[in-house]
């Protein structure tokens, strides 16, 4: 029999990380030392924080956030045992994995996720992701803009899209909803970091048409859960818009509270420009809770070309939440069903066996 | 088409010339055909050989066969590439036509451009495969066969290759005495396959010689009634340079019914739009080819034979006199670095007007260092360094470096060949014939529902003659081609210098290009020239952009 591949893992964080990507990094690691298809896997991060449980399988090194230093760290551990396979988990980190990748002998996979990859990288990135065996996007869009700056056979660049935990599931949100004071409101939430960097993700277009629902005559609340630098600014913008009543800012909460929130809401809005993917959507709709985003970049992919969620252009952004409070709720069991069977667990865990077995299969 | 067990479904664009063998051979190991198709053969061949089963394949052909039990999607191109097979796939989904246009037409596609595709238009004057102008659609490559599954797309697996045919042949040449022979016997095996057909086969007859020995050898392989087709025009007529008379006096000899299509001016410019229309991916040829399938339509057929091929098969480019010549004097030049780049500044500065007039004889030290570069400086319609004066400095600059134009020509060399013969005929084959002939060929006779059939493209043909042509000398393959016929055809056809298509149907693509583009109207004396203004017409028709003049400064 075959040996199975040994695998080395370069990314910013993943065990012990915070945020979208290394979560994808859990999800993705996890999925690839449960499948049996690789017999080890060695992380090397930039990033690691607090306490955290290793998946049978998987090591990781000590975290060293110094660019010069992580790149020695992880050349160091590269040498110091036999690897098949290394997984970039970042484009920055590309032209290190790249060049690791070619001392050993081993296949490149590289990670791309939403901004960092749509705009043509570096001249050193670019040669990195061109050697790439394997090149994984989590959207279609994302795929595209690697493929427009990117000389490479397009049949090595695969999308594997984002998926969502189990524990996102629906439920009752009422208690909820009465500790916010908001019962018998139509609840609109949106879930993202509020720094001024990420203005793409739309709370100041929601904020725009709420005066304009109101007027309507949608009793609607707008509740906001994330934070950052930019939270003030908003959250004042959004009092003036409909008053305190109307208006929640939570702050970033916690997992179990999360759940709860997306169980709360009637609708699930994020009318973001930039998303690579948007996981949101998902954690909201396998809480049973309709979505609706842009019909832009990767959001697409994540309502599944509105098989799922709801993608409206920008300019019809009021009229389609309209449209949606007024619909019939539907069962949040059956969006739940739909979304799992679509991005959950068990789908995701075969496109990363489909993913490796490729790249195997040319060997 | 769907397999009786309901396992394989096949959707099949071409011709399988061997079906009657192969529904033989698979009726003795047990298939029962329901119907009297070769599509039917393609669903037991894939059945019984799996993806093995383009090796028994002789024809032009492009298909895919859903496999239900394994969920999977096989896709495969004959070796020549006579028939497209164009892909996109956007990451969830794998869509596949014959045309670009049927793809886009589709939607859901997107129509971001793919720069390698416009600069191989300018470089080469029809788009290089496997690039499209669209960066999300690509051409399955000749020869090759493709999976798809839910893993997504493989890559392209190459299953045949004419360098490799000529480079295993260079090894034991086939004595000179022995070519008329080998000759006569090959074309006669291919032009009989080729008339396999429930309907009648007519035929393209020009002056030449090899529509003129095919003509001849249909007649060997006992085909009765034949109708020859020729095209002339009106500004000829009484001066060496129609074709009707010559074509006339061939068909005579073989008995056939020649019919003459004369085209003028008038007719040229009402049909252009349709023509600009027609085309698939821009092309700076396959004007005469649609005028001639038009007349076919016009005399009721629905198959015809064309010569295409018999000059990269038997050597009747000058090409294969140019290319070795041009190799031995100027590429020990080109092997100094700095040397081709220096003498071309040099004679902008010195000789600005030769620059213009003779845009190629600049860049011959600069290219002639290898078979490819000398290729493109035979065959470009532009040369590298002349394209940010016609795209966008960017598309040059990106597409360039995403088509590596000199190491993609290089790769259809692999194997070398071995031969100067053998490597101009790959050369030619792999890359003109292949982007611009055979795909106007497809286009112009598919929009008038006439299919085009080319014994001369032919991969068991190649593997006949490989072993005569890695020595061919010059003229002597022409001639042999000349003699396949029983009864030889006349020695004036030989004398008869190649007419071509340039005049006047180039005088009126200037024109064209002059009154749509407010390009120059005068006519060029270079040939070439004529060719770089029509490439104008044709790309900016295509519409990539809003804005013609992005992609193309005219």
């Amino acid at each position: 029999m075959k040996r199975l591949p040994r695998l080395l893992a370069l990314v910013g964080d993943a065990f012990g990380g915070r945020g979208g990507i290394a979560q994808y990094n859990r999800d993705f690691l996890g999925a690839l030392a449960k499948s049996g298809a690789v017999s080890s896997i060695t992380v090397v991060p930039r990033i690691a924080r607090g306490f955290f449980l290793l998946p049978e399988k998987i090591e990781q090194t000590p975290a060293h956030a110094a660019r010069s230093v992580y790149a020695l760290a992880a050349l160091r551990t590269a040498f110091s045992r036999p690897f098949d396979l290394v997984f970039c988990g970042h484009v920055f980190m590309a032209p290190l994995a790249a060049l690791i990748a070619r001392l050993k002998g081993a296949k490149l996979i590289v990670q791309t996720h939403g901004i960092e990859a749509w705009p043509r990288p570096s001249r050193a990135q670019l040669m990195a992701v061109e050697a790439a065996d394997l090149v994984l996007c989590v959207s279609r869009y994302t795929r595209s803009a690697v493929l427009n700056w990117a000389a490479i056979v397009p049949e090595r660049v695969l999308v594997l899209s984002n998926t969502v935990r189990d524990i996102f599931t629906p439920g009752d949100g009422s208690a909820l909803r009465a500790e916010l004071g908001l019962q018998g409101k139509r609840v609109l939430l949106t879930v993202a970091r509020l720094d001024s960097q990420d203005r793409y993700k739309g709370h100041d277009r929601v904020i725009a048409v709420l005066p304009q629902l109101v007027a309507q005559g949608h009793d609607v609340a707008y509740v906001v859960v994330g934070d950052g630098y930019d939270r003030a600014r908003l959250e004042a913008a959004a009092l003036r818009a409909v008053g305190a009543e109307r208006v929640r800012f939570l702050g970033e909460v916690e997992l179990q509270s999360l759940i709860k929130f997306y169980r709360m809401a009637d609708l699930f809005v994020m009318p973001s420009t930039g998303e690579g993917f948007g996981i949101a959507f998902l954690e909201a709709m396998a809480c049973g809770t309709r979505a609706l985003g842009l019909n832009v970049a990767g959001a697409k992919d994540a309502l599944a070309d509105e098989q799922l969620g709801r993608a409206a252009p920008e300019t019809e952004l009021a009229a389609t939440i309209a449209r949606v409070l007024v619909e019939p709720k539907g069962d949040p069991g059956t969006l739940a069903a739909a979304v799992r069977a679509r991005f959950g667990p068990e789908t995701f865990a075969t496109g990363v066996c489909n993913a490796l077995n490729r790249l195997m299969e040319t060997a | 088409m769907t397999s009786e067990d309901g396992r394989f479904v096949v959707v099949f664009n071409g011709e399988i010339y061997n079906y009657p063998q192969l529904r033989a051979e698979l009726e003795t190991d047990g298939a029962r055909f329901r119907t009297t198709s070769d599509t039917e053969a393609l669903l037991h061949l894939y059945a019984h050989y799996g993806a093995e089963m383009v090796h028994r394949l002789r024809g032009m052909f492009a298909f895919a066969i859903w496999d239900q039990t394994r969920r999977g999607l096989f896709l495969a191109r004959d070796p020549y590439g006579i028939k497209p097979l164009y892909t996109a796939n956007d990451g969830w989904t794998f869509r596949f036509a014959s045309q670009v246009k049927a793809l886009l037409a589709g939607g859901n596609i997107s129509r971001d451009p793919e720069p390698a595709g416009i600069v191989g238009f300018h470089l080469f004057g029809s788009v290089p495969e496997p690039f499209t102008l669209y960066r999300d659609i690509r051409a399955l490559p000749a020869g090759h066969t493709q999976w798809v599954d839910n893993a997504g797309p493989r890559e392209p697996k190459p299953f045949a290759n004419l360098a490799e045919v000529l480079a295993k042949s260079a090894a034991n040449p086939t004595p000179a005495a022995e070519l008329p022979e080998r000759v006569r016997a090959g074309v006669l095996d291919s032009v009989s396959a080729h008339l396999l057909s429930d309907v009648e086969v007519g035929i393209f007859l020009s002056a030449g010689v090899d529509s003129g020995a095919m003509l001849g050898v249909m007649r060997d392989a006992g085909q009765r009634e034949i109708r020859a087709i020729t095209l002339a025009f009106d500004e000829f007529k009484g001066t060496p340079e129609d074709e009707a008379p010559e074509a006339a006096r061939v068909s005579a000899i073989y008995g056939a019914r020649h019919i003459v299509r004369r085209l003028n001016a008038q007719e040229f410019f009402g049909d252009l739009p349709t023509i600009l229309e027609a085309m698939d991916q821009p092309s700076i040829d396959g004007v005469n080819t649609w005028f001639i399938a038009k007349a076919a339509k016009e005399a009721g057929l629905k198959v015809a034979l064309s010569g295409l091929g018999g000059d990269e098969l038997f050597g009747g480019y000058a090409s294969f006199r140019d290319l070795p010549h041009w190799r031995r004097w100027f590429g020990p030049f080109a092997a100094v670095p700095g040397l081709g780049f220096l003498f071309r500044k040099f004679i902008r500065a010195v000789a600005p007007n030769l620059a213009v007039a003779r845009p190629k004889a600049v860049g011959l030290l600069e290219l002639s260092g290898s078979w490819a570069g000398t290729y493109l400086l035979r065959r470009g319609l532009f040369l590298p360094h002349e394209l940010p004066m016609f795209v966008d400095p960017e598309i040059a600059r990106e597409g360039l470096r995403r088509l590596k134009p000199l190491n993609r020509l290089a790769a259809t060399l692999m194997p070398d060949p071995r031969t100067d013969g053998g490597r101009v005929c790959v050369l030619e084959s792999a890359n003109y014939m292949r982007n611009q002939l055979l795909r106007d060929a497809d286009w112009a006779g598919m929009a008038h529902s006439i299919e085009i059939r080319v014994p001369l493209v032919d991969f068991t043909l190649l593997a006949t003659l490989a072993p005569a042509i890695a020595l061919l000398k010059e003229g002597a393959g022409k001639a042999a081609l000349a003699h396949a016929p029983t009864t030889p055809l006349p020695a004036a056809a030989l004398i008869r210098a190649k007419t071509g298509f340039s005049v006047p149907t180039g005088a009126w693509m200037s024109m064209a290009a002059a009154k749509l583009w407010g390009a120059t109207a005068s006519l060029p004396q270079y040939k070439g020239l004529v060719s770089r203004r029509w490439s104008s017409v044709v790309i900016n028709h295509i519409g990539l952009t809003d804005d013609p003049a992005k992609v193309h400064a005219a």
